[in-house]
Formats: structure tokens, sequence, C-alpha cells
């Protein structure tokens, strides 16, 4: 494995530069060398899979092997979410055509990395497919995507679709514990089952709670470490939130569900999820309570979707988890 | 002892000095009955309820010797009816117009803007016709004289517009009725009974015979009571008495009554909701209703208006799942997330910068930083204070001093 020396995340750090390093994605590297041996005949790609599954890391990779070290000069990576709106993607997308070189070597295009295209609406991916053609000529797109079926079927369909599926598990932890002996860490065989276990085959995940862990203690990342980072590093707040609500303090409840939507801009639905996740983590309640708390839970997440306004739907659940706590006794 | 009689009848103006407020409305109205009554043959009588445009119309009458002929919108006025009362009232001089008490007749239509499309076919024509031929003084009022079909009438008419009764006037007023009525009453009951009722001295004497009728001592307690007058009834009001209800039917006849936006209501409602049930019994199963009652919001859309009623349910049952617990308390007026998006507005800020620095060395979209990659990088902060990976993600020294307190915030 290639070490990109002065990234200091180890998710960047060991990110691989070429598709041989690639671990565990062995029909879809296949493919694409196939196209790297020449290169004319790449199409769109259009890259689909649940998030820490190596999309990103493919592109890239791509990037690399077409254009060698300046990729960067020839490559325009894009993140649908965070460009606010298409005319901003096309702008982008026009200057570069515009002013990069369109193409080197024997490779006659420049690359677009468009990230997370599912997130744009269909109008704007009209726009997008229309920008596609345009600009065909001189680019070649890789569109980045968790679910294609929110891909209209236009784009799809000017695209090859490669799936990326759950990463499996013997393959992450053997690439955490490479990872781990180059960092000279001692990464236990149960602290990584938890990792492992806890990352749901999201490898991203994985790396960074493993790189969190080694902040903990020196050389060594044993089971225990691994469950304070989880407990730290579970979504911050949401679990203040369920103490308080069980605890019986409603306000204070509600009012760091507040912050929570405030400072980290989380939708209802969004902290909703996570409320769900930190019940099952929280090892105080009895399965029966924790199977009657997810049955509250589901019924307003389902409210949720029907109802006109997040903020009531979570207070009102966050009532009924103070009224659960009364009859529990709970007392923390 | 309390008489059966209602006391707006009891204490009706016999004269006209008994009519508090709108000197100047009255003066002008004098002046024509006595002088000017060759320059416009009647007078239209405009403004909000129980100000005093019949009470006028009477007292007048009686002072100056008139017989009162009355027709309002209880009686049918279509041209056929108002021909067969109206005309011969103003047809002729009456027979006894010998004996000194009596000028004749005077012909008073009450409440001509409720003239209704149908039944009442041809009923302005009729009396426009009635107005320029008679012969007695015709006296109209009305509440909202711009309605369409009244325009006709105002041409031949003098319009005399009638004002809100001034607050202290009708303090001044009750006060009166309290030291008649033998009623002990403290200042700040009778001026929240004034406030209420919105320059309407009726309402506002009605008011006070029915918190009377309980307390021999009224206070300002009592008032709170109050269901507000129906005119554009505030947020702050709505609020009230949405709390103090008593029973579901009380809080929804309210809510229908009410001009509030529904969707600030609900949420000024669960803004308040954890003041009004400080048991978490009652809190959830409020909470559960003011739940429901979104879920209406959600289906009504902006088209299935009428499932409204649903919404409408669904939040009464909020206000009284446990009238007998309700104590009044301090109501939270700005909704709270207004209040905290705008106090973490600058954090969130700080995060997105932080968040956009993380994404352009990783790789990954803000939302990704946010979730994957902040959880665990203020956590390495924190376990290292002096860690390089600051500067390799270039943060600022706020930002990591900022990421390293994260977990108290």
């Amino acid at each position: 494995m290639a070490v990109n020396e002065e990234a200091l995340m180890w998710v960047e750090k060991y990110r691989p530069k070429n598709l041989k390093e690639v671990v565990d994605l062995h029909d879809i590297v296949g493919s694409l060398k196939a196209f790297m041996r020449n290169p004319k005949t790449m199409p769109h790609l259009l890259l689909a899979g649940i998030p820490g599954t190596g999309k990103t890391t493919v592109a890239l990779c791509i990037a690399h092997e077409l254009f060698g070290p300046n990729w960067k000069s020839f490559t325009l990576e894009l993140n649908a979410s965070d460009e606010r709106g298409i005319d901003t993607v096309r702008d982008r997308i026009k200057d570069f055509s515009r002013y990069s070189r369109s193409g080197f070597g024997n490779v006659p295009f420049a690359l677009v990395i468009l990230d997370e295209c599912d997130q744009m609406t269909s109008p704007a991916q009209t726009a997008l497919r229309r920008i596609m053609e345009t600009s065909s000529r001189t680019s070649r797109f890789i569109l980045i995507c968790n679910q294609s079926s929110k891909i209209i079927e236009p784009i799809q369909s000017r695209c090859a679709i490669f799936r990326f599926s759950r990463l499996d598990k013997q393959a992450m932890k053997e690439q955490l514990q490479c990872i781990a002996k180059k960092e000279n860490v001692s990464l236990l065989p149960e602290a990584a089952e938890r990792i492992v276990d806890y990352s749901e085959g999201d490898l991203r995940h994985a790396i960074n709670a493993l790189q969190t862990a080694a902040a903990y203690k020196e050389g060594v990342v044993d089971e225990k470490t691994v469950l304070l980072v989880i407990g730290e590093a579970s979504p911050m707040q949401v679990q203040k939130m369920i103490r308080k609500a069980l605890f019986g303090d409603f306000i204070e409840a509600r009012k760091t569900m507040y912050e929570i939507m405030g400072l980290y801009g989380f939708s209802g639905s969004e902290i909703i999820r996570q409320v769900q996740r930190e019940i099952f983590k929280m090892s105080d309640l009895t399965p029966e309570q924790k199977a009657d708390l997810s049955n509250l839970i589901g019924e307003y997440d389902y409210r949720l979707t029907q109802g006109a306004n997040s903020d009531i739907q979570l207070s009102a659940l966050l009532a009924q988890f103070a009224k659960f706590g009364k009859a529990i006794g709970e007392t923390y | 002892m309390r008489n059966d009689l209602l006391w707006v009848e009891k204490y009706r103006p016999k004269k006209i000095e008994d009519i508090v407020g709108n000197e100047e409305a009255k003066a002008t109205f004098i002046e024509w009955l006595k002088n000017k009554r060759r320059t416009k043959k009647a007078v239209l009588l405009y403004g909000p309820p129980g100000v005093g445009k019949t009470a006028l119309a009477n007292a007048a009458a009686k002072e100056f010797g008139f017989i009162i002929i009355e027709m309002n919108a209880s009686d049918t006025r279509s041209e056929k009816a108002i021909n067969e009362i109206a005309k011969p009232a103003t047809s002729f001089v009456a027979l006894d117009t010998f004996s000194a008490e009596s000028k004749g007749n005077l012909l008073f239509l009450d409440e001509v803007d409720g003239i209704a499309g149908n039944e009442d076919r041809g009923g302005v024509g009729a009396i426009i016709k009635i107005v320029e031929e008679s012969r007695v003084p015709v006296i109209m009022a009305a509440n909202d004289p711009d309605i369409d079909k009244l325009r006709p009438l105002k041409k031949v008419c003098l319009l005399i517009r009638f004002h809100q009764i001034r607050i202290p006037l009708i303090i001044a007023l009750l006060q009166k009725i309290c030291l008649l009525e033998h009623v002990k009453a403290e200042f700040e009951a009778l001026e929240r009974i004034a406030q209420n009722s919105r320059g309407d001295v009726r309402s506002a004497i009605n008011d006070l015979q029915s918190l009377s009728e309980e307390n021999q001592v009224l206070t300002l307690q009592d008032t709170m009571m109050l269901t507000s007058r129906n005119k554009d009834i505030s947020m702050d009001e709505t609020i009230r008495g949405f709390f103090s209800a008593k029973s579901v039917a009380e809080a929804s006849s309210l809510l229908f009554r009410s001009s509030v936006d529904y969707d600030e209501f609900i949420m000024s409602v669960s803004d308040n909701l954890p003041r009004r049930y400080t048991s978490p019994d009652e809190l959830a199963a409020a909470y559960d209703y003011v739940s429901q009652a979104d879920v209406f919001r959600g289906r009504v859309g902006t088209e299935n208006w009428h499932l409204l009623k649903y919404f409408f349910n669904a939040l009464s049952e909020a206000a009284a799942v446990a009238p007998e617990s309700y104590k009044p308390f301090e109501f939270i007026s700005p909704p709270i997330r207004i209040i905290t998006l705008f106090w973490t507005k600058g954090k969130r800020t700080m995060l997105d910068g932080i968040c956009g620095k993380i994404g352009a060395q990783c790789h990954v979209s803000h939302a990704i930083a946010k979730h994957d990659f902040v959880p665990f990088i203020k956590d390495i902060l924190q376990k290292q204070k002096s860690s390089p990976l600051a500067s390799w993600l270039k943060l600022t020294p706020e930002e990591v001093d900022f990421l390293i307190r994260m977990n108290r915030y």
C-alpha cells in the first residue's frame, strides 16, 4: 500500500492511489482496468453504493491512472450537496472545460467527478444531462451516488453503472490491521471486531474510529477504548437529550433538541434515526424497555413523515420519553 | 338582588346626553334632525357595533317627540315588505300632528347592510324611493357602509361616522353600573373588560353582567375567563384563552373564531405546553394530541382545507387534557425554535467552515464531514491538544478551540 505521506487523516493517508491497491472490489476494478488500457473508450461512469465502500476512492484512482501525478489539473471535483443549485455546477463545469487542457497524452478528455448526485433534484439532473451532452467532446463524467434509483433514467442510460456493495467484514478487518501495523499500533482482534461491527460496512467510518481510538492510548487499541470512542463519537448531544427526557426534564431535553437542530443543522428525521440507534446502545435499559421505546420512536417517525412540522413530532416523542421514564422510575 | 332584566336593556340611554362618546357624530345628527332635513332627507349612521347608533336614533326620537317606526334585520325587507310598512309611515304626516308633543313619524331602518340578496329582493331600490318621496325623517344604521349594494344609498344620505368608544369612557360607565347594581369590582377588572370589548359598550356591559352573576366581588382573576370578542383575536389572546379553556368545546370554539396563523399557533402551543402541564403523563397525553393535529395539518397541505376541522379538534383536545390542573402561567411568546436558531447561528457558521475544510482535504461533502468526521476529529483534538491534524486540516485556533469544547454546549 502506497502511503500518502503528508496526509494526516488516516482515511486520506491510506486511500489507495491505484486501482490495483483497491481491496475487495475485484469485479469493478477488473472492468475499469480495461478502460484504463484504452482511455478513448471510457464512457461516463455512474458509481452507486452505500457510504464508505470506495466510490470516491475508485474515482480518484481513475484520475490518478489517467493523468498521473498532475491529475488535479485535469480533474474537477464537485459535490452536488455542497454546490448551491445547478447553475453553479454548470458555471464551474463550463469554466473548467474552457480553461483546462482538454486531455493529456493519449487521454482526449478531462475528468469531472460529481459526488452525491442523488441529492440533486430531477430538474437539476435534467440540466446536468444537458451539460454532459454539450461538454462530452472535452469531458468525461464520473457520477457518484448512494442510490442509483434516484438518478433519472436518461442519465443512467448514458453511463456505465457500477454498483458497490457492503464491504466484507474480513476484508475490513484486514485493512484495519494493515493500517494499524503501519502506524505502529497494536490493534487487538476483539477491538477490530467491535469497530467493524459498529461501522456497518463503512470503511471510512471504521478507519476514523481506529485513528481516534489510537489517540486515546499510546501504541495499543483495545476493546475498552473502542467502546469509549464509539460512545463519545455518537451523535453529540442526542444521548444527552434522551437522558434528560427519560429523567423527566422535558424542557431541558427540548432545549437540547433545538440546539442539535440549530447547531448541526440536523433534520427531524435524522435526529429520530439517531435516537433509535442511541437507545439500543444504552446499557441501563432492559431489552423490553428498549423495545417499548422503539415502538414509540416508530410511531413518531411515521407521524413525522405525515405531519407538517418535525419540531412538534420530536417534542411529542420527548414528552412520551418523559412519561416512560417516570413509569419505570428511571433515576440517572 | 338581581332582576332578570339584561343590563344592556336596563341601562339603555334614555336621553341623548346619556350616550357616551362620539360627541361630534351626535352633534351632526342633532343638527340634521333639527335644521338640515331639507338638504338631505335621510342619514346613514355607520360604525362598529355597540357604539350607540341605535341608541341615538331611539333617544333622539324620544327627545324630539317623533314616533319611531323601526325595521331591522330580523324583519324581511323585500321591496314589498318595505312598501307595506315603511311607505305608509313616511307618506302621511300623522293624524295627531296637531297635538303638541308629536312631530309625527320617524322611520328607522337598522342594520341596512344586512339586507340580503335573495329574500330582500329590490330592498335597496325601495328604500331609495322611500327616501326620495318621504315626508318624514329617515334614519339608517349600518356597520359596514362599504358594501357594494349600499352604494346607491350613500348618495341620498348624509353619512355620519361613529367610532369605537374610548376605554376610559367605558370604564366610567361600568363603574356607574356597578354602583347601581351593588357590585364591588376591582378597577383592573373593569379595565380588562373594557379593553376586551374593543370599544363596544354593549359587549362590555354584557361581560360585566355575566361575570358579576357568579362573583359578588369582581377581581382581575375572574376576568381571565373572558373569551375574547371575536374581532380579530390576537395570538396572545388566543393562546391565553386556549390554555384556560375548561372543555374541548370551549377551546375549539375559540379556535374557530380566531384568525391567527395556524402554523404559528400550533408552534406557540407546543412551546407553552410544558408550562401548562407539569405532570409527565398529562404532558405526554397533550403532546400526543398536538402531534395528531400536526399530522392533520400535514394532510391539509395547501388544498384540503376541509380537513382543517380535524386539526382544530385534535388541537382542542390538547387544551383540555386536565382542566382541573390549570393554573395561570407566564407565556413564552416568540417561538423557541427561532430564538435557538438565532442564538446558534454563529456556531453553525463556524461548523460549516470547519466542514468545508475537512471536505476539501478528504474529498467529502459538508454533510459527510459533519456526520463522519467531526465527531472523531473533535475527539482526537481533545485527546491530543497539539495534534498536527489541526494544521493539516488548515483549522484556525478558534476552530480548534470550538471543536475541543464541542461537547460542553
